[in-house]
């Protein structure tokens, strides 16, 4: 069994429900807010953090860092963690190829860390104390004291496998915009040549988004839903989740189920008096009938018309919805439009739309227009009832 | 100038000062990382000399160690060890009161090197030991040289304990501060000038620089959270 394999729980002193894998050259990124115990989980893997109530198993390549089933409790130094700290915490009083000479092992000469210190740009800058560099100079000497304790030094054995895991904690944050970008490009370059699990904690959506191959959200110490980014995004598992990843438009519903294959969601509004309006979705069988729901809408897959246009095709299933434009919000190329619903005046989308697109239509706040909603645009997901 | 009493002095401050090195460095790194609950008690335990007037510890020194107490007079028979009135007394009393100087400017150096670096270590594989050596120690060392310099100044300086747990005995256990003390009461202002001005040098001295490798800790701590 290669790759990381992580199943914790514990109860004080913080909650802790995680459930993870992690294959090798694979990168996941934990993602939540602040506190969510994203970090926690991280120094778990790198046995820096072990609550005297976890139990659990952490492995790595067949290996158990951690079993508490069979009594195996592996110390930070048997284990080999690469674990970049978001502030680096370099030792001040040595220099760059010091910093990255103390984590290497005997199959690692002194020749060898300079070159690996010169393949991360850092040959000119070798003699010299984290003082002296920059925050993106620290990064890449952090990563490479990491990457040292994961790799198999040039010296090694062939046969020496790969057995370490490249743990990130926010390695980004402390750096500017154009660094980012940079470290972000030498990221994705070293796992062409590093094919080990990484991790990566970020509470940044759009830099999971970028970077991993899986993300797991994170929330009050659980992993809650493990996938592909866009995946994720798209399909969100609850309401909760949802909200973590930043999705606007998550509404609650009803949900019935109609003629084969398909369902209808009912969409009402807070008032007494408002009519609702129901929506044609795919019946996937998941959810039972007249079940209550929290829905999204995916605004990239929802057309807009003018109002009153024809349509030539309709979708199969596409439902037409009369709106509002109430605000309309120029951002440069893109529009910050709100929009309500016929019929349900408590009620707002929000779309992103080009300026083309609103050119197009020759509409402003006040106007009306159509949508058109693919049943693909809409995801439901049963309310959750726990967490509280 | 009594050069004898400046000998004792001298010798008095080098002992003092090598003994309690090791014993000051294990008990302030002790302080500085543990979550004891009992932490407070000890602290204030170590502080305690520099709130008590010196002849309370003379006096329970000499109830302690002397004739009359059960101990002194069983080191007196079965090690030949005579603590009242003689050096080694002198000494051992020394590393007594000087435990707040020497433990004080080391537990806050310690206490400045941030976690994470002890993290980082063990997670780049150093055991317990490489991290004191390799990362903590380095990092610590303007404390220890603060501790040291206090511990000297204040040696020389001391003088209530020293008159009651070593007596006036010239050669053996007349210091500077006493000596000073005797040419005053015997009206040689001339000799209590010298020695007077020459405490206040080595004071001024050993204070500056503990101020001197305070900053450079400072300046240590500054680039670390950069």
């Amino acid at each position: 069994m290669s790759g990381l394999q992580v199943q914790l729980r514990s109860s004080s002193p913080i909650r802790l429900a995680a459930e993870f894998d992690c294959g090798a050259g694979e990168l996941v990124a934990l993602v939540g807010p602040s506190g969510s115990g994203k970090t926690s989980m991280l120094r778990a893997i790198a046995g820096l953090w072990t609550p005297p109530d976890l139990q659990g198993h952490i492995r790595v390549a067949g290996q158990d860092w951690l079993n508490t089933a069979a009594g195996v409790l592996r110390t930070p130094q048997e284990r080999r963690a690469g674990l970049v700290f978001q502030h680096y915490a370099l030792f001040p009083h040595m220099t760059a190829q010091a910093n990255v000479a103390l984590a290497a092992g005997p199959d690692w000469s002194a020749a060898d860390v300079q070159a690996l210190l010169s393949r991360l740009g850092l040959a000119a800058l070798a003699g010299r104390r984290p003082a002296q560099l920059s925050g993106g100079q620290q990064q890449r000497v952090a990563l490479a004291r990491a990457l040292v304790r994961v790799m198999p030094g040039p010296q090694a054995v062939a046969s020496q496998a790969l057995a370490g895991v490249l743990l990130l904690d926010e390695p980004f944050s402390a750096v500017d915009a154009p660094t980012r970008q940079t470290l972000y490009r030498e990221l994705a370059a070293l796992r062409q040549k590093v094919p080990v699990p990484m991790v990566l904690v970020t509470h940044d959506l759009a830099e999971a988004r970028r970077l991993a191959d899986r993300v797991v959200i994170v929330d009050a110490g659980q992993t809650l839903q493990t996938g592909e980014p866009a995946r994720v995004f798209a399909s969100p598992r609850n309401a909760r989740v949802a909200e973590l990843v930043g999705i606007q438009n998550h509404f609650a519903g009803r949900f019935f189920k109609d003629r084969p294959g398909w369902g209808r969601l009912c969409w009402a509004g807070s008032g007494p008096s408002d009519a609702g309006i129901a929506l044609s979705v795919v019946d996937k069988n998941k959810i039972d009938n007249d079940t209550r729901v929290t829905w999204v809408l995916n605004g990239e897959q929802v057309d807009v018309l003018a109002d009153g246009a024809a349509l030539d095709v309709a979708e199969a299933g596409a439902t037409r919805l009369r709106c509002r434009l109430a605000e309309v919000l120029p951002l440069g190329e893109i529009s910050l439009c709100t929009l309500v619903p016929q019929g349900l005046p408590d009620q707002r989308i929000t779309l992103n739309l080009t300026t083309r697109v609103l050119d197009r239509l020759q509409v402003s706040a006040g106007a009306w227009v159509q949508l058109l909603i693919a049943p693909g645009a809409l995801h439901i997901m049963p309310v959750r009832e726990v967490n509280g | 100038m009594d050069w004898s009493a400046v000998n004792v002095s001298l010798i008095l401050a080098a002992w003092t000062t090598l003994a309690l090195l090791p014993l000051g460095l294990t008990l302030a790194r002790w302080l500085a990382v543990t979550r004891w609950v009992g932490r407070p008690f000890i602290e204030a335990l170590l502080l305690l000399p520099l709130l008590l007037p010196p002849t309370v510890i003379g006096f329970y020194f000499l109830v302690a160690f002397g004739q009359g107490s059960s101990l002194g007079a069983w080191l007196a028979q079965s090690l030949g060890w005579r603590l009242v009135f003689t050096m080694e007394g002198l000494l051992l009393v020394s590393v007594l009161v000087n435990l707040p100087f020497m433990v004080q400017p080391i537990q806050r150096a310690f206490a400045a090197v941030p976690h994470s670096l002890r993290e980082a270590a063990w997670v780049s594989g150093l055991s317990g030991w490489q991290t004191f050596w390799r990362i903590e120690l380095p990092l610590a060392w303007p404390g220890l040289l603060a501790g040291m310099a206090l511990t000297v100044a204040h040696t020389l300086g001391e003088f209530g304990v020293v008159l009651m747990v070593g007596g006036n005995i010239a050669g053996e256990t007349r210091t500077l501060s006493v000596s000073l003390y005797d040419k005053v009461q015997g009206m040689e202002l001339q000799s209590a000038h010298v020695m007077a001005l020459a405490l206040v040098g080595v004071s001024l001295l050993a204070l500056t620089l503990v101020l001197a490798f305070d900053r450079v800790g400072q300046r240590g701590r500054a680039l670390q959270e950069r």
